[in-house]
């Protein structure tokens, strides 16, 4: 008999708690999503991959998506932002797998990638572009140009699937990380680097012996990713995204990273 | 009730049986099977990475091993011997050389020689299989220069002053009589080194990688972003175990035979 009452009041107990969350989540709208850890987003991304993501000399998580997604986060109900370094090969699938519950890594929108994860609003266009050393900035512009040549690519990324479509006569070499990619680059391995046109002009921004030679028009937007079946969230952080654009946050942002305001 | 030394023995050898089959049911309870088949062994993706995995990713691991394993061996002899040198400046430079390839990563070692070297000298490397497989074999031949010091060291000290009583020069008793029994004592941990090499193989593709110079675990990587899935990489995981494991049982076998000849 007294285990029973234990039992009960166990029941009782929870029953208690349960209708306190439930309680809470009524009382404001936003909060019906939850998070892997309480008052956190956390966020998985592939760093560093500049002006994007990387951290700082004092290991600071900074760049334009953590900027963003901490905007985001903050809008969502003041949520503080967790960063996870992941390697960006089947970077979507981390949230499925309860390891963070956004992905925020420069990820264009693909349809492949949308039938393992749910996507937010896109956030970004991006345009790929070729990056070559100055004194082949005049010549090393187009396919033709760059035939019986060799192109670095980042492994898995949409300038990847480019390359292999439209630079058919050209060795494409794929590289796990963007800095071994820009290495090849600077040492002479490879003649030119295909990528995100931002990531290309950080590039050369920071160093003058590149130059960027061409840009290409895909119609590529950047996106943030979450769980397949987890709405909830995706409608939070859609919502907190066009909150921080209607604020100016988003526009303060972008012309912190790229140097030009938002199109 | 007292227990006998051996019913003691006994009884605390069926409990860690009992443990060991708790933790088993415990694992077949706890793991989500078909969960994880569909993460990792799906069929059909399994089906797919032949033949391509074993005819050209395979083949080139064997590659990037087997010259930075002959090399190793070779420039490991010769380090060997300079340790063991009377001349002074010999055992230095050796000494160096193993304390630094030793204590920087292979990754660092693989970055600095595959595109430091170009940066600095404008040379550049002729192909991916030596851009690759110099820094292998000249980080392996700083372990192996180890192993083998220590075999030559393990020979009896009688054997060098029987071979040079008999005549015989200090370099043609250490190449016919020392050497040969060295590597005999030596087998087992060379057979280390081979295997550790093939993992290690896994780390040439940070310097890019053409459609033809794969190597399984990259090939494994890019499976799992083609197919958003990670069956591709627990294959490619497979591969390495079929690859090592006749190595291994070849080398007890001579093991075995060279105890019977010692007989």
């Amino acid at each position: 008999m007294k285990r029973f009452r234990t039992v009960a009041a166990t029941f009782a107990a929870v029953a208690l708690v349960l209708s306190a969350c439930s309680d809470d989540s009524e009382s404001s709208p936003d909060a019906e999503f939850t998070t892997i850890s309480d008052g956190k987003l956390t966020v998985c991304t592939d760093s560093p991959y500049e002006p994007f993501e990387w951290q700082d000399d004092d290991g600071n998580w900074t760049g334009f998506d953590i900027d963003l997604l901490t905007a985001v986060a903050d809008e969502m109900g003041g949520l503080t932002l967790e960063v996870i370094d992941q390697p960006f090969e089947g970077i979507w699938l981390a949230p499925a797998a309860k390891k963070c519950d956004i992905v925020g890594s420069a990820m264009t929108i693909t349809e492949e990638r949308q039938e393992a994860a749910l996507f937010s609003d896109p956030y970004f266009n991006a345009d790929q572009s070729l990056l070559v050393s100055a004194d082949q900035a005049e010549t090393l512009v187009d396919a033709a140009s760059l035939a019986g040549k060799t192109i670095a690519v980042q492994s898995n990324t949409t300038g990847e699937t480019y390359a292999n479509e439209n630079f058919t006569d050209s060795t494409i070499k794929s590289f796990a990380d963007a800095t071994a990619l820009f290495l090849a680059l600077e040492s002479g391995q490879v003649d030119a680097a295909l990528q995100d046109l931002p990531v290309n002009a950080d590039r050369a921004m920071k160093n003058t012996d590149l130059a960027i030679s061409a840009t290409f028009t895909t119609g590529e937007q950047y996106g943030f990713a979450v769980a397949k079946d987890n709405t909830a969230l995706i409608e939070a952080v859609n919502a907190g995204l066009a909150a921080a654009k209607s604020s100016g946050d988003y526009a303060e942002i972008y012309k912190k990273y790229f140097g030009v305001d938002p199109e | 009730m007292s227990l006998s030394k051996r019913q003691r023995a006994n009884l605390l050898r069926y409990f860690v049986y009992a443990a060991t089959l708790i933790a088993l049911a415990l694992l077949i309870f706890i793991v989500d099977w078909s969960k994880l088949s569909n993460a990792m062994f799906k069929w059909r993706i399994i089906k797919e990475q032949f033949p391509d995995i074993l005819t050209k990713a395979a083949r080139n691991t064997l590659i990037f091993t087997f010259f930075g394993f002959i090399g190793g061996l070779g420039l490991g002899l010769i380090l060997a011997l300079m340790r063991l040198s009377k001349v002074r400046p010999y055992r230095w430079f050796a000494a160096t050389y193993i304390e630094v390839l030793r204590g920087i990563p292979l990754l660092v070692t693989l970055l600095i020689l595959g595109f430091g070297v170009p940066i600095a000298t404008g040379w550049t490397w002729p192909n991916m299989y030596v851009q690759g497989a110099a820094p292998l074999a000249l980080v392996a031949a700083a372990y192996i220069a180890e192993t083998i010091r220590a075999g030559i060291e393990a020979v009896p000290r009688g054997q060098m002053e029987a071979a040079r009583s008999l005549g015989m020069s200090y370099s043609r008793a250490m190449i016919t009589v020392i050497i040969p029994q060295a590597f005999r004592i030596i087998l087992p941990p060379l057979t280390n080194e081979f295997v550790l090499l093939i993992k290690d193989t896994s780390l040439i593709s940070v310097l890019g990688v053409t459609e033809g110079t794969r190597d399984l675990a990259q090939f494994g990587r890019d499976g799992v972003g083609k197919f958003a899935n990670a069956t591709p990489l627990v294959v490619a995981g497979l591969v390495y175990l079929i690859l090592t494991l006749p190595l291994t049982q070849l080398v007890a076998y001579m093991e075995r035979k060279a105890k019977r000849v010692r007989r």
